[in-house]
């Protein structure tokens, strides 16, 4: 990897952190309905998606859940768990759909339901509860206004960056 | 936004809609606990999942009430006041379905029985 990609890559992986942090202080997405976020840490997975590659896209996403498990949450604790699922789960499948005729916005909306598939995948396996899957028409239907807001946000800071990078 | 993102908005709502409607059909079959409530204070609580008939009395304003329950429904057979309300009502056996009987200041309702496990954040 040349070293201008290196610097830019890992500015991202920072924003990603720092923008899972205001996340979190922003009220009905602070954690106070479990399973229900904004997801503004996908904004960064999307752009990496578009301007690198799947590959740098999943290495972001998964560094990204290591910092915040190491800075916030604490490494190898359940919720570490759930989001290693989600954040696999949604580079690989919007890689995959970002290949069809769906623009940013639809990817986006893809992103946050794997996201929430991959948690309740590992929720299943870590509390052997299968009752949980009761939860995935609620996960659903927030994912699409919140995918619908990270895809915008995506687009036009895409916009932007096209102009300004190399 | 173009129109295959569309599309997929629409159909994501028709699975969700779907999924709800599963679930509501699918709860209505899950166990239910009837609770009585006197003054505000519950005073007993009733599984509705037994089988059969039984019968409980309970200590209402105007003295006791007699409830019935019968394959997870459940009425007000007896109780003392001017009207009769909650005796005429009859059977009961949807969750969050209330009987009350004022003038006895008892209040019967239908909850599911809902088990947390465990609470992510």
């Amino acid at each position: 990897m040349e070293i201008k990609k290196i610097t830019r890559l890992s500015m991202f992986l920072c924003l990603s952190v720092v923008l899972n942090i205001i996340e979190s202080f922003i009220p009905l997405f602070d954690g106070s309905i479990p399973g229900i976020k904004l997801g503004l840490a996908n904004v960064i997975v999307l752009i990496v998606l578009y301007l690198y590659s799947f590959k740098d896209a999943m290495y972001i996403s998964i560094l990204r859940v290591l910092l915040v498990g190491i800075l916030r949450t604490g490494i190898f604790s359940v919720s570490f768990f759930f989001s290693f699922g989600g954040a696999v789960l949604s580079v690989l499948i919007m890689w995959l759909v970002k290949k069809t005729r769906l623009s940013i916005i639809g990817v986006s909306i893809i992103g946050a339901i794997s996201h929430s598939i991959g948690q309740i995948l590992i929720a299943i396996i870590l509390i052997k509860n299968f009752y949980i899957v009761y939860y995935i028409p609620w996960l659903l239907l927030f994912s699409v206004p919140t995918g619908i807001l990270t895809g915008i946000i995506s687009k036009y800071s895409l916009n932007y960056l096209e102009n300004r990078l190399q | 936004m173009n129109n295959s993102d569309l599309k997929l908005i629409g159909f994501i709502m028709l699975v969700v809609t779907i999924m709800f409607g599963l679930l509501l059909v699918f709860k209505n079959s899950s166990s239910k606990n009837a609770l009585v409530y006197y003054e505000d204070n519950l005073v007993l609580t009733i599984d509705l999942n037994l089988s059969g008939e039984h019968e409980y009395k309970v200590m209402g304003y105007n003295g006791e009430v007699i409830i019935k329950t019968k394959d997870s429904k459940i009425k007000v057979e007896e109780e003392n006041s001017p009207l009769n309300i909650c005796s005429k009502q009859g059977w009961i056996k949807n969750s969050y379905d209330v009987i009350v009987c004022l003038p006895n200041k008892i209040v019967i309702k239908i909850e599911d029985k809902e088990e947390i496990d465990t609470v992510v954040r």
